[in-house]
């Protein structure tokens, strides 16, 4: 279902309200150049005093504009690098979640296998290098998107992050993040029963049901093909061998057929470039398989805040109506009320008890009332802010799929084309014979 | 090429000529040669060898042009021929006792020794294997060509249009071979099966059953018990047993690939239409998608061709060397057992020699003879007369049997030098066909990707310009992030229209 979340009116709005707001924001990717590279295997001890293994992950940077005002303070070195292991990573992006909620955070690459198809290509073991080289890959990404994002990438933590060797952990955990993440995490599972659902937030958490579910099909079915084509591949060097065997035996028809075999081996040999590739486009996509959970947790938060304000409002619903009916209460002789009834059978409150309760609930209605307004300014700037996000990153994704679309064909036709010369050769090999 | 005669053999040498084997039916002629009958027809009735030749050069000239599916099976430019053979028409028979398929032979020819210049029959499998089976018996010194296997396992089907076509074309091939042969073109038998109205009664006769088994057995022993083989004798035997099991394992890799090939349709077929549901959810994208979507369609429809081919075209002649590297086997032996008996005669000629000899020698006073009163001389001149008799039929044998040992071998040399050739010449043929079937696949494929392409590019000239990696982009490992990309909305100059086609310029399109 396509997602009709914002209009030109939300995209002109928003503009006036986020800071550094020009015509195309230069982010900080445009002047720094970020790489991970060499992963390590380390050594180390745990909290609780257990050895463990870890792996490590080197992060460069090189900045290519020493002048730019969009570069940090801190940044001074033209190449900086320091190691970060994966827990690091997490910390950061968890960080970023709390710090940013109207934001639609980057994903990380997978921390454990938990499809059923990937265990089988052999990714279960978490040091085995095409595992650790894929993750290395998604990391990059992360931190790529990361400074590629106008708000994100002026992050203080995000910058030390990339510069400070010691203590970052520390400076994380001191900006008190945790505590405004877990009264909020608590509530963030919870379904959100609204008397009026935001349609763009509907539609967007359908949307992003279907974009999970329809990668996730996507790479499933990819996976089955990769490994059928290896096996096509790799049968022909069978052919490979009985022609060279056959070819002993022949006079003639010998050097033909030697020379078919050799082509039948390049051809079993080829694939395993071209499927290595294909790899690099399902681990794309794959990002965006995880990127439909961070636009989840968008519409999660918006109905977390639309709920306190219907929660406030039915608050302020009843105070007003306690207060009314204290207020009656006073001048009711006739008809039948509670009030009345508890008057006569427990005795009235005297005017003066009367007089503190109204005030009391008068003070309530003072306060529901200044909460309601900043719940629904809450509400509306994370509306603004969270659609507008949404936006870009849509304009993000389109471009992203498309590449992965126009590489993978260029890789098919690629491969179509190493296919017909290497056919004719080997028909050359038959037809000299 | 997919017609009905020969799969996957096209044609021989141009110069002389060589099996041609008759007209093609129209209904599996896709090349729609049937034209060529009526000049066919005109050239048998002329007689004369040098109008039948020059004849010949224009059916050669026909059949270089427009009949690649026909197969001139004999490049020897000496032999003459006048028998040409069609195998056609499958028809399906249902009787209470069994149902089974009968194919029509229709044989044209100028020889003399037949009655008439044409005949049409029908015949059923059975046939062709009573056929053979006569063949080998009355010609134990040639090597017969195989007949298809009697069951296909593949398919289970054994009315299935494919089957039906493979073997039509396997039986077609079997008869052109025969009729190409020099010496079992003029077989009785072959006569008989081409002309006779009904088989039955003539498959009746005594197949001597025993004598077979008999001269089986012999046979059997006679390749271990020979002691002057010639050499070369054993290299041809270790030759067609290693052809042999290549060829096996050719046929074990096709299987192979076949299985894997289909699975890998099946998969194909799930994938195209995850990108078409996909692009329901998008608007922008698509357009994209859905040629993704097309893509691999397109791929898949060229990989069942693929696999098609590889089963009905590309198999069957495999199979079919299997079966002749058989059938050598089975002609080896045999010449193998006729050299035995001249070994055995020779052996027992030596010793009926060696008897004489002792007898001349001997003391008969002790013998039988002696013993019932005949005079010892007397006996050993009735032993000598005998023993001479017996030296003097042996020669004869010897003689016949020398000549049966030369025949063989003289017949064995010469089909094998001629199988060695036509060997040689199906094998480039079948393999370049292999090779052609897999170059148009990823031709097709080729240009489906390519469309692609072209289609995902399209709506990418709409957007801006700087984000997109260029189709010779070499390294697309990671997601384009190299160019900047705004988290703010740049000021938005045109309104985005419904249907998803830009008004504007700018990224302010939806999704």
């Amino acid at each position: 279902m396509a997602d009709a979340g914002s209009d030109s009116a939300q995209e002109v709005g928003s503009e006036a309200s986020t800071p550094s707001s020009s015509k195309r924001v230069m982010s900080l990717l445009s002047v720094l150049e970020i790489s991970v590279t060499e992963p390590e295997r380390r050594t180390g001890v745990t909290a609780i005093n257990m050895k463990e293994t870890y792996t490590v992950y080197l992060v460069e940077t090189r900045i290519t504009d020493m002048k730019s005002e969009l570069l940090p303070e801190t940044f001074t070195d033209e190449t900086f690098s320091l190691w970060r292991r994966y827990s690091e990573f997490e910390l950061l992006r968890n960080y970023l979640c709390v710090t940013y909620p109207a934001v639609v955070i980057p994903p990380l690459p997978e921390k454990k296998i938990h499809m059923m198809w990937q265990k089988l290509s052999g990714g279960e073991d978490k040091f085995d290098p095409d595992f650790i080289e894929r993750r290395r890959a998604g990391l990059e990404s992360f931190l790529l998107r990361v400074a590629a994002h106008g708000q994100l990438s002026q992050d203080k933590i995000f910058h030390s992050f990339l510069h400070q060797g010691e203590g970052w952990k520390e400076a994380v955990l001191a900006t008190g993040y945790q505590n405004k993440m877990d009264s909020r995490l608590k509530t963030l599972n919870a379904q959100f029963r609204l008397k009026n659902p935001d349609r763009r937030f509907q539609d967007l958490k359908n949307y992003s049901s279907e974009l999970e579910a329809n990668i996730a099909n996507l790479l499933k079915i990819r996976e089955r093909l990769a490994e059928r084509l290896y096996g096509i591949h790799k049968i022909h060097a069978n052919y490979g061998r009985v022609f060279s065997e056959w070819s002993g035996i022949e006079k003639e028809m010998g050097d033909g057929l030697q020379s078919a075999g050799h082509f039948m081996d390049v051809y079993a040999a080829s694939i395993d470039s071209m499927l290595e590739e294909e790899d690099t486009y399902a681990d794309a996509l794959k990002e965006y398989l995880y990127f439909a959970d961070a636009l989840r947790s968008i519409c999660r938060k918006q109905e977390l805040l639309q709920y306190e304000v219907e929660k406030l409002e039915d608050k302020l619903v009843y105070l007003s109506s306690q207060k009314q009916q204290m207020e009656q209460g006073v001048d009711v002789k006739s008809g039948f009320s509670l009030k009345g009834m508890t008057t006569k059978l427990f005795g009235a409150d005297t005017p003066e008890v009367r007089e503190k309760k109204i005030k009391q609930l008068e003070e309530q209605i003072q306060q529901t009332e200044e909460q309601l307004q900043a719940a629904k300014w809450e509400l509306s700037t994370y509306i603004e802010r969270s659609l507008q996000d949404v936006e870009r990153f849509k304009r993000q994704k389109v471009r992203d799929l498309r590449e992965i679309f126009i590489n993978y064909s260029i890789m098919q036709i690629k491969l179509c084309k190493k296919g017909i010369s290497l056919w004719n050769n080997t028909k050359e090999c038959f037809t000299k014979m | 090429m997919a017609d009905g005669t020969d799969s996957g053999f096209s044609e021989g040498q141009p110069s002389g000529p060589g099996g041609y084997s008759g007209p093609i039916s129209p209904d599996i002629d896709p090349l729609n040669i049937t034209t060529s009958t009526v000049d066919l027809e005109e050239s048998l009735d002329m007689g004369a060898e040098g109008d039948a030749k020059s004849t010949r050069d224009d059916i050669t000239a026909l059949t270089q042009s427009s009949l690649a599916g026909l197969r001139l099976d004999d490049a020897l430019a000496s032999d003459v021929h006048d028998l040409f053979v069609t195998v056609d028409d499958p028809e399906k028979h249902i009787t209470n006792m069994e149902s089974y398929i009968t194919y029509r032979v229709t044989t044209k020819t100028t020889r003399s020794d037949y009655d008439s210049h044409e005949y049409v029959v029908r015949r059923r499998y059975q046939d062709f294997l009573w056929l053979r089976e006569r063949l080998e018996a009355t010609n134990p010194t040639h090597l017969i060509p195989p007949l298809p296997e009697k069951h296909s396992f593949r398919r289970l089907d054994r009315f299935s249009p494919e089957f039906l076509k493979t073997r039509q074309a396997a039986l077609q091939k079997f008869l052109s071979r025969i009729v190409d042969h020099p010496t079992l073109s003029f077989n009785e038998n072959l006569t008989i099966f081409l002309t006779a109205k009904e088989l039955a009664s003539h498959r009746k006769q005594a197949q001597g059953i025993m004598g077979k088994m008999g001269s089986s057995m012999r046979s059997m022993a006679a390749g271990y018990m020979l002691k002057n083989r010639s050499p070369e004798y054993a290299t041809m035997q270790e030759y067609v047993n290693t052809f042999g099991a290549k060829m096996g394992t050719i046929d074990r890799i096709n299987q192979r690939l076949l299985k894997e090939m289909t699975d890998y349709q099946q998969d194909l077929r799930e994938f195209g239409p995850v990108f078409t549901l996909w692009s329901n959810s998008e608007t922008e994208l698509a357009p994209a998608m859905l040629g993704m979507a097309g893509g691999v369609e397109k791929c898949e429809k060229a990989l069942e061709q693929q696999i098609s081919d590889q089963e009905h075209v590309f198999a069957p002649p495999v199979k079919e060397y299997i079966l002749y590297a058989e059938a050598m086997k089975a002609v080896l032996k045999r010449r193998d057992s006729i050299q035995m008996e001249y070994e055995l005669t020779i052996e027992e000629l030596n010793r009926k020699r060696n008897d004489r000899e002792q007898l001349k020698m001997s003391d008969q006073s002790y013998s039988l003879g002696a013993f019932l009163g005949k005079d010892p001389e007397e006996v050993r001149q009735q032993k000598r007369t005998k023993l001479d008799t017996q030296i003097e039929e042996l020669l004869k044998q010897v003689e016949v049997s020398n000549d049966s040992v030369e025949c063989a071998n003289a017949d064995l040399k010469a089909d094998l030098e001629r199988w060695h050739r036509n060997k040689r010449r199906d094998v480039k043929e079948v393999f370049s066909e292999l090779c052609d079937r897999n170059i148009q696949y990823y031709q097709e494929c080729l240009s489906a990707w390519e469309e692609t392409l072209q289609e995902i590019n399209q709506k990418s000239e709409l957007e801006t310009a700087s984000t997109l990696a260029t189709p010779t982009s070499s390294c697309p490992a990671t997601p384009n992030l190299a160019t900047p990309t705004s988290s703010i909305t740049p000021p938005l100059p045109a309104t985005p229209t419904k249907d998803g086609t830009e008004g504007g310029a700018g990224d302010g399109e939806k999704q």
